[in-house]
């Protein structure tokens, strides 16, 4: 049983700075790190690695980290090895640059159908960075597999569907998926590990299989910014405008104001 | 010494008001007055109110209020962010807090000499901020840096998380101008790496409490930023495992990390409730989290897998690695509100700041286990291992009433004293005397070396007014 997770490597959140004159973000000198919130993807996937592991003895159960990027995304690839995944799988051309989610998407797609059979690919919710949560969805529908978006938790898992709890705006949904298929994850999942010095030690020697647009069979016109149908026309601030007001309550007397004055806004504005 | 003093009446108020500008002087209400009756020590007892708060913004003003001090024989306590943990910007004896918080500037980063000179009220992390561009940075790293002055990390020689391998805040003070107790503005050394011209009077000043004179101006030497930084987490069955490890990191590892943090189940489980973190504490009797720094990757690397081998061979069940600033945050997040985290668990605690040689540091932990024990109470353990300097905190009880804990603290804190005397060990590290321990210091201090401290005060400070009743 194999699971594949898809990580991207983003700049470090705390030390992003924009580009004020071209609206970009600045990426030199800034620490890269694996997208936040794919961290509770590899953990998701090594949770069920483990529990399948010690339900059928030691069979065959593997968690492969996927990423595409420059030739640097491979530390974002130890990382998830140093946490305890099996293998890791850099997608790295000069011809992926500029890839849209369309096809960042298919690059994921075509990669996983060339590893073979698998159960289940958990992606994070959206990278930290690009902020779209497309690219789990994208690769669901490339491989034509169902998706269950921002889960919460596992109920069970295996060998034919799995379930799942699914965090909406008015609680869960439970959903139950055949597989193999596609989950997002949310951070209500699982708390990540932390990665260990022998897993970094492992993970230092570990061997990575690097595949360019020709091992996955790609034309060079289908990847990178000549494949991807999305253009970003013009990067703006949006302005922000807050209106705070205040209702002081001191007393009985003032609160009892207070209130009836706060209900009146909330009834004026459709909130109540 | 004399501790009777004049009140701060309208008259003198109106003196203080024409120096500093009305503005900045704060009197009479007592609600705007109660903030500045504490620091960071938590009890009632040791809180009591000024008179009058003024915010001077220059060394000038400063002097103008010492003289008027006194003139008129009226307290001042100087005061910084109000971080403190043993009283020390409490006034004691009412009268005016001085509070430096106006006097903000970095005033110079020089780079070819490696040097910055900043007033006393800038934020410690700000110098760092400030520096970053550089490529530099100033070593002292009080757990408290986000929101402490660094004039107040002067005052009390802050130590803190960095002290293993980078020293305590002195370390770093070349020059100080300062107003004297009686009114004078005085310059000492400068950007200096050597000066044994006179008195070493800038490391007298350096932790003197307050109680000496008024830091206006610090020149403090920095370093070249590390490059690279990777924090260790080594999970250890027992307390003893792990603070048993700490002095053969150092000798055996051969490195000498940047810092060495221990922390007990109790207290990383304190934290990670406070902060809803999930760190592997269940299985885990404590924690050593530790910090190797250098020039680049590759020699951090070495380094840190020396120490953690080093923690394995000591029995280590599990060694985690953080190597980005993400992670690292995650886990130095823990440490750093173990002591807030405490506060919601019982307001009734005691945080102390005990220091024994390090390799005494296992002996330490069995007495503060063996005193919990006798007294039925927990003291959670904590602190900065690899400088031997502990922060054990005896908890109240929860079945004993406030009486009965009042009653019991002074004998704990008593025992706890006395077996770290025994290992040759001593009073506080980092956070100071002020008028907390004030009463335990003579367990530590014979009387000559007393009688020489209270000589240099009052020869200092001839009508005890800066700060009186601290430290001795």
């Amino acid at each position: 049983m194999r699971i594949i997770v898809p990580i991207k490597q983003v700049p470090e959140t705390g030390a992003v700075r924009m580009d004020e004159a071209t609206g970009t973000m600045v990426r030199e000198g800034v620490e890269a790190i694996v997208n936040p919130l794919d961290l509770y993807a590899i953990e998701l996937a090594l949770r069920l690695r483990d529990s399948s592991r010690s339900a059928d003895g030691e069979g065959n159960h593997e968690v492969l980290a996927l990423s595409m990027g420059p030739p640097k995304a491979q530390t974002a690839l130890r990382e998830a090895l140093a946490m305890g995944c099996d293998r890791g799988v850099l997608l790295s051309d000069p011809a992926f640059a500029g890839s849209d989610t369309w096809a960042t998407s298919n690059v994921l797609a075509s990669a996983i159908r060339k590893l073979g059979e698998f159960a289940l690919v958990i992606c994070g919710e959206r990278a930290t960075d690009g902020d779209t949560g497309q690219v789990g969805p994208g690769i669901a529908s490339f491989l034509d597999l169902p998706l269950v978006t921002y889960v919460s938790r596992v109920r069970s898992f295996g060998p034919d569907e799995m379930v799942v709890e699914r965090l909406v705006e008015e609680g869960h949904e439970v959903l139950a998926m055949s597989l193999p298929g596609v989950l997002t994850v949310v951070k209500e999942a699982c708390d990540p590990r932390l990665p260990t010095l022998r897993g970094k030690q492992r993970a230092r020697q570990a061997e990575l299989v690097r595949w360019g647009h020709q091992e996955l069979g790609l034309a060079r016109e289908k990847v990178g910014l000549a494949g991807s149908p999305t253009r970003v026309v013009r990067l703006h601030r949006p302005s922000v405008a807050r209106q705070c007001r205040r209702l002081i309550a001191a007393d009985e007397e003032s609160a009892a104001l207070a209130v009836r004055e706060l209900v009146d806004i909330l009834r004026q504005k459709n909130l109540l | 010494m004399d501790t009777t003093f004049k009140p701060v009446t309208a008259q003198i108020a109106a003196e203080i008001a024409r120096i500093v500008g009305e503005k900045y002087v704060i009197s009479g209400e007592a609600e705007g007055l109660a903030a500045f009756s504490r620091d960071e020590v938590a009890e009632e007892q040791y809180a009591h109110m000024p008179e009058a708060v003024v915010r001077p913004g220059t060394a000038g003003e400063i002097s103008a209020i010492m003289k008027l001090a006194n003139r008129e024989h009226i307290p001042v306590t100087p005061r910084g962010a109000g971080s403190g943990l043993s009283g020390g910007a409490v006034p004691l004896h009412g009268g005016i807090v001085l509070l430096c918080d106006r006097m903000n500037r970095i005033l110079e980063i020089d780079r070819d000499n490696l040097m910055a000179v900043v007033e006393p009220g800038v934020v410690t992390n700000q110098i760092n901020e400030a520096l970053k561009p550089d490529g530099l940075f100033y070593a002292g790293y009080p757990m408290s840096l986000e929101t402490c002055y660094i004039g107040g990390n002067v005052a009390e020689n802050a130590g803190g998380g960095k002290a293993v391998k980078y020293g305590v805040t002195g370390r770093y003070v070349t020059g100080l101008e300062f107003v004297t107790p009686t009114g004078d503005i005085v310059n000492l050394g400068g950007k200096l790496v050597k000066d044994v011209t006179g008195y070493n009077l800038i490391q007298l000043l350096v932790g003197s409490e307050g109680t000496l004179g008024i830091f206006t101006r610090i020149t403090l030497k920095l370093l070249p930023l590390p490059k690279a930084s990777v924090d260790l987490l080594c999970l250890f069955k027992t307390a003893q495992e792990a603070i048993s490890a700490v002095p053969s990191i150092m000798t055996k590892g051969g490195v000498i990390p940047t810092a060495i943090e221990f922390m007990d189940r109790t207290s990383v489980k304190a934290s990670c409730d406070y902060l809803n973190e999930s760190l592997p504490y269940q299985d885990a009797g404590a924690m050593l989290l530790i910090t190797v720094d250098g020039g680049d990757d590759e020699q951090v690397r070495r380094e840190y897998e020396a120490v953690g081998e080093q923690c394995l061979g000591c029995g280590a069940t599990e060694v985690y690695v953080a190597d980005n600033h993400t992670t690292s945050e995650r886990i130095w997040k823990v440490r750093r509100n173990i002591a807030e985290a405490f506060k919601l668990v019982s307001p009734h605690q005691s945080l102390e700041d005990i220091v024994v040689p390090i390799a005494a540091i296992p002996l330490m932990v069995a007495a503060v286990d063996k005193i919990a024990k006798q007294y039925d109470v927990n003291i959670p353990c904590y602190g900065h291992a690899g400088d031997g300097n502990l922060h054990a905190t005896p908890v109240m009880n929860p079945a004993w009433n406030l009486a009965t804990w009042q009653g019991t603290l002074p004998k704990i804190l008593h025992e706890l004293y006395l077996a770290t005397a025994q290992l040759g060990g001593t009073l506080s590290g980092e956070h100071g005397i002020g008028h907390k321990r004030k009463e335990y210091v003579s367990i530590f201090l014979s009387q000559p070396a007393l009688d020489l401290m209270r000589a240099i005060k009052r020869a200092w400070d001839p009508n005890n007014v800066l700060n009186p009743g601290k430290v001795f």
